[in-house]
């Protein structure tokens, strides 16, 4: 079973890699396809009807999904809170609203253009802390407050007050897109009583489940197919098009493909949430940490994907990787009116380091201490215990890392400033 | 519509083609060589790369028409049935492929690299392939696998070099 452990293999998919024959999605092609094209919201909050006539009735068009085509309009990872097309309204810029099947893609390109949208647009918010107070706009029926999550851990007010160095401040991180190189794009067609879906995922599993929910079909009756995927990076955890592509073969019974562009791929996806962390980190005159207070405010636009599990890593992590016997940290995540954010590398644990490794520097210069050794006598070690009061008892081999980059900052050192390759 | 003839991979081909067809259309919804990829259209990242007339082009920025006559080669054109190419086989060695999908641009890149300039630095590789985004690797390895293909191709390309 260990045959391969600790041996260079070559990976199975890497010679149709390097020779063009891997099938990524949009390398799929069947004879008698159509094509589908989305459209997508232009306003990030606005009341809509929708009219179609026009667009039906352009030549080589064969149909156009709405929101009176799906059973049951709904789907979403942790929350059902996304519309497979928007029913009433759009929350955000890039919501889907309508789906062309046409017979190439230029004229479901024509027809997209067609299609009215009547907006009558609805004071947005775009700003996380904003959306927090009581009398922001309502991106969904209920409150923008998403999730809560508290830690607390000994008493950080009577530690502040005996500190020798408190650093305060306030640090916002920006919106990321994975930018995996190969935008979506999927081909759907039935086979016997099957609809099949091939789609680039990180979860075909829950494709097929969302599918089934959406379109009222036992599961069964869907298959996901996974075929080459062109990098994910949290960034395919959320549907895009497989439900509108399982939709519209089923409808239509013939196959359906659909390719994004990058613009499109961009709107369509999920994002890194945005933070706004204002931290409060004490040390005492020896250069131990005793205190840190973390106020943590995601921003997951307007729909949660994975918010409350983003938001509770993101408190849970907030201390970075140092012993700190007193901490209070409350994290949020709120609805907005800005494209949705989701999974994406490091999922919450990416974002905390911008605002505790700064806060470190700043605080080894108040305390006049080397910022390497300020951190040496603070970082985890075998036997310590986290603020969530896990004992790390295993290998903690963090020492033995700071050691290795401060040996290495001190030897290359030349003229490029010593980047190491 | 307008019938073309090029050469791709060694092979006379023709084709039907439209006003707006770009190479990158051509090659793969009128040719079926779909080992060259879209990755954002607008002469970007690369992963449309070909070879044409020996030299590295975007083909989703040239028009079909412009390859009229024009000599082609594609990811399919570097292997021959049974053998990888050793720029190929360099980029499985050295662990240069994840997704996969900037491999063909960069496969064909390192070509026309080596091509020009067989013992390169690793600054001159950089430069070489600056022109092809790749988001899963951080390049380190597709440099390995470049600086080691060049070693190959100065030995006669043998597999056991
Ligand atoms: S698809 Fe041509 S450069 Fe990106
Ligand atoms: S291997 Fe995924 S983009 Fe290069």
């Amino acid at each position: 079973m260990l045959k391969q452990v600790g041996k260079a293999e070559i990976r199975v998919d890497g010679p149709a890699k390097v020779t063009g024959r891997a099938s990524y999605p949009q390398d799929l092609y069947m004879a008698g396809m159509l094509y589908g094209k989305t459209l997508r919201s232009s306003k990030p909050h606005a009341e809509i009807t929708i009219d179609t006539t026009e667009a039906e009735g352009l030549k080589g068009v064969i149909k156009i999904l709405t929101f009176k085509d799906v059973p049951h309009n709904h789907y979403g990872v942790l929350f059902k809170d996304h519309e497979v097309f928007c029913s009433k309204k759009v929350r955000s810029i890039g919501d889907p609203i309508a789906f062309v099947i046409a017979t190439s893609e230029k004229i479901a390109h024509m027809a997209i253009e067609k299609i009215k949208i009547d907006y009558r647009e609805l004071p947005g918010v775009f700003d996380a802390i904003e959306a927090m107070q009581s009398d922001a706009p309502k991106i969904h029926d209920k409150g923008n407050l998403i999730y809560h999550y508290k830690l607390r851990r000994g008493n950080v007010e009577s530690a502040f007050d005996r500190a020798a160095a408190v650093a305060e401040n306030t640090y916002r991180t920006s919106m990321v897109d994975h930018a995996f190189l190969q935008p979506e794009a999927g081909l759907a067609y039935l086979e016997g009583s099957q609809v099949v879906v091939c789609v680039a995922t990180q979860y075909p599993h829950f494709d097929r489940q969302e599918i089934s929910e959406a379109l009222a079909l036992p599961l069964d009756r869907i298959k996901v197919i996974n075929p080459a995927v062109g990098g994910a990076f949290g960034g395919r955890e959320d549907i895009t098009l497989q439900i509108h592509l399982a939709l519209a073969a089923i409808l239509i019974g013939r196959p359906v493909k659909a390719v994004y562009s990058r613009e499109e791929s961009f709107a369509a996806h999920s994002k890194r949430h945005p933070m706004v962390m204002t931290y409060k980190t004490a040390a005492d005159a020896e250069g131990k940490l005793i205190a840190m207070e973390a106020s943590i405010v995601g921003d997951t636009g307007a729909y949660a994907s994975w918010a409350i599990n983003v938001i509770r890593k993101a408190g849970v992590h907030a201390t970075g990787p140092y012993v700190i016997p007193n901490v209070k940290v409350d994290s949020y995540v709120v609805y907005t009116n800005n494209p949705f954010a989701g999974a994406m590398r490091g999922f919450g644990a990416t974002q905390v380091p911008i605002a505790h490794e700064q806060q470190m520097d700043i605080l080894a210069e108040k305390l006049r201490l080397d910022p390497i050794e300020f951190r040496l006598k603070n970082c985890f070690k075998p036997g310590d215990r986290t603020a969530t009061g896990q004992l790390l008892h295993h290998s903690v081999p963090l020492v033995e890392c700071i050691d290795k980059v401060s040996e290495w900052m001190n030897q290359n050192t030349g003229a490029d400033g010593g980047a190491i390759e | 519509m307008k019938e073309i003839s090029l050469r791709v991979n060694g092979e006379e081909r023709s084709a039907e083609i439209h006003e707006e067809m770009r190479l990158l259309d051509l090659l793969r919804d009128a040719l079926h060589l779909t080992g060259t990829k879209e990755g954002c259209g607008e002469g970007e990242c690369g992963a449309c790369t070909v070879i044409m007339e020996g030299k590295t082009v975007n083909s989703c920025m040239v028009m079909a028409f412009q390859a009229e006559g024009k000599e082609i080669i594609t990811i399919e054109g570097m292997a021959t049935k049974d053998k990888l190419h050793p720029i190929q086989r360099a980029f499985l060695e050295k662990g240069a492929v994840q997704c996969g999908f900037c491999i063909p641009g960069m496969v064909l890149s390192a070509k026309v690299l080596l091509d020009e300039n067989p013992i390169p630095t690793r600054d001159e590789i950089r430069e070489g392939i600056s022109g092809n985004l790749c988001r899963c690797t951080g390049y380190n390895k597709i440099v390995d696998a470049i600086e080691t293909a060049a070693g190959y191709l100065n030995t006669g390309g043998d597999s056991n070099a």
